[in-house]
């Protein structure tokens, strides 16, 4: 119903579809989903219908971090994966 | 004739960056190691990031040397021009004068070349052969891609897969600078790969993009990682252009009441903005506005609205219900809905009440693009279209406070690469969504069993 509505993602610097937003996340929606689209539908309802509890909360309820934390993670996450390869 | 351009000699080019560090008025909270709860030291940023940038980022130096060689690259497009905005002002009718630093000159058309040159460049000077980054509809790419050119490195781009095969123009411009565009997931990375293993079509995300450019540069001992905004270093870099237009004001005798610029991720509002948040720390008069996009509804016809309340590092943030007239439930969690790109020196001076954030809806932004166009010719970035809608809304208030006054913004970049979003602004795909009542009312009878506060 929603998924060819586009919208232009402060993300990426493009024009996307409803359904790339639900998908952006992986198995999860972006968790900016409902601050981009709550203006043009009721987007948290039609969300809390096809999410579980367990979802909503691991895309929606998650701490935020920085940056920088963000990119720590990445760091470690990455030489870890680099122990495995040496 | 009425002046329109102000331009700087090549040797009146600022010779330092402004660190903002050295003039802030209260500490920031350093950023803290998530495995340790330690702050953040250089050996941790240092797999990705050359030496000579970490003491950038956490230098308190008020001002930094631009090294000759960046200089000479600056020049290729720098001092940019601050023009007046005449025609723009007579179409608002409004008692305002209106300046705008046009950043679109450059090679990529936008700000980010003036950290991508300085970054390549000190990469460059490190021993560092390759740099690797993310990018999403590619303006950070291409601006590194031609910096790489430059000082002689390799540049590896990994492109969001959604905006690869939907916009290949900055991807040309990339493959054309010599860089190496791959769209992400890939099979270059292991993050990548188990991304494909699971969805051999999946679109990729900034996130995902991320995660593949910093694991190929901590693979590669020649290769680091680059960001074209949210750091300190990079802040600092844009400063150039606020000291250049501090110049150019002087030379014309005006000083701002407004200084404005879109903000996504910080950088070039705090390029030109900085020097001024300088002048009001130490008593200047003046307004300083960062435009960003809103997310939130009319109070009367939305599910929710977004506030400034937050009190850490980020921008808009909690959420509130307030479908229907009086039905006001407690805020969702924020976590979620907290924008993580901000950076945090702009974040900090929201918190301190320094810079104000506002926010506009993307039919307002793009309706004062076109307006821009049709008037002042140039064809905006869609995020530069968030700084003209700010400059608009100030506009009406000086008239409806019968108050004169000097607007000054950064006009970031050119959107020609970016026509597809006008496209589907000026087709009507952008236009609002009308919430059907019987949606309403669902909406309303979802929420009915949260708590009212």
């Amino acid at each position: 119903m929603y998924d060819h509505l586009e919208i232009r993602c402060p993300k990426l610097g493009g024009e996307v579809t409803f359904a790339y937003c639900q998908r952006e996340g992986g198995d999860l929606p972006c968790p900016r989903i409902l601050a981009c689209w709550q203006r043009h539908f009721a987007v948290e309802t039609y969300l809390r219908r096809k999410l579980t509890q367990t979802d909503w909360d691991r895309c929606f309820n998650r701490p935020s971090k920085d940056k920088v934390s963000t990119l720590i993670e990445l760091i470690e996450a990455a030489k870890k994966r680099r122990g495995l390869a040496d | 004739m009425d002046q329109v351009k102000v331009f700087l000699d090549e040797s009146e080019i600022p010779k330092q960056w402004y660190n903002i560090l050295a003039d802030m008025p209260t500490p920031m909270s350093p950023p803290l190691h998530p495995g340790t709860g330690q702050p953040v030291g250089p050996d941790d940023l240092a797999p990705v990031f050359p030496m000579n940038l970490i003491e950038q980022e956490v230098s308190t130096d008020r001002w930094i040397d631009i090294p000759e060689e960046v200089l000479e690259k600056y020049l290729l497009w720098r001092p940019t021009p601050l023009y007046r905005a005449r025609n723009f002002e007579k179409l608002l009718d409004a008692p305002v004068k209106i300046y705008y630093k046009n950043e679109g000159v450059s090679p990529p058309g936008s700000h980010k070349p003036n950290t991508a040159v300085a970054q390549a460049y000190y990469n460059k000077a490190f021993g560092v052969k390759r740099l690797s980054t993310e990018t999403g509809a590619g303006q950070w790419g291409s601006a590194l891609s031609m910096a790489c050119q430059m000082f002689g490195l390799e540049c590896r781009v990994f492109m969001v897969r959604v905006s690869y095969e939907q916009k290949p123009y900055r991807r040309l411009m990339m493959m054309t600078w010599g860089a190496n565009c791959i769209p992400s997931p890939s099979d270059k990375t292991e993050a990548g790969r188990k991304i494909l293993a699971e969805d051999p079509d999946s679109p990729g995300s900034l996130g995902i993009a991320i995660s593949e450019a910093i694991e190929d540069a901590v693979m590669d001992e020649t290769a680091r990682y680059s960001l074209g905004s949210v750091l300190n270093h990079v802040l600092l870099h844009q400063t150039v252009n606020g000291l250049e237009c501090q110049k150019q004001l002087e030379k014309i005798g005006v000083y701002p009441d407004v200084v404005m610029g879109c903000a996504g991720g910080g950088s070039n509002f705090a390029g030109l903005c900085l020097p001024f948040v300088r002048d009001k720390i130490h008593g200047k008069d003046i307004s300083l506005v960062a435009a960003e996009p809103k997310s939130c509804p009319t109070m009367t016809r939305g599910p929710f609205c977004y506030d400034f309340g937050d009190t850490v590092q980020t921008t808009p943030l909690l959420a509130m219900h307030s479908l229907g007239h009086d039905f006001v439930p407690a805020p969702i969690h924020a976590g979620g809905l907290r924008y993580h790109g901000m950076a945090p020196i702009i974040s900090h001076l929201v918190k301190e009440q320094i810079v104000e954030a506002r926010a506009y809806d993307q039919l307002e932004t793009f309706d004062a693009g076109v307006k821009w166009a049709r008037t002042e010719g140039f064809i905006s970035a869609p995020e530069t279209n968030h700084a003209i809608a700010a400059v608009v809304e100030e506009a009406k208030r000086a008239k409806e406070e019968g108050k004169e006054k000097v607007i000054l913004f950064n006009w970031s970049g050119h959107g020609l690469v970016d026509l597809a979003a006008y496209d589907a602004f000026l087709s009507g795909k952008l236009t609002k969504y009308e919430l059907p009542d019987e949606e309403i009312q669902r909406s309303l009878k979802l929420i009915e069993a949260l708590p009212k506060p």
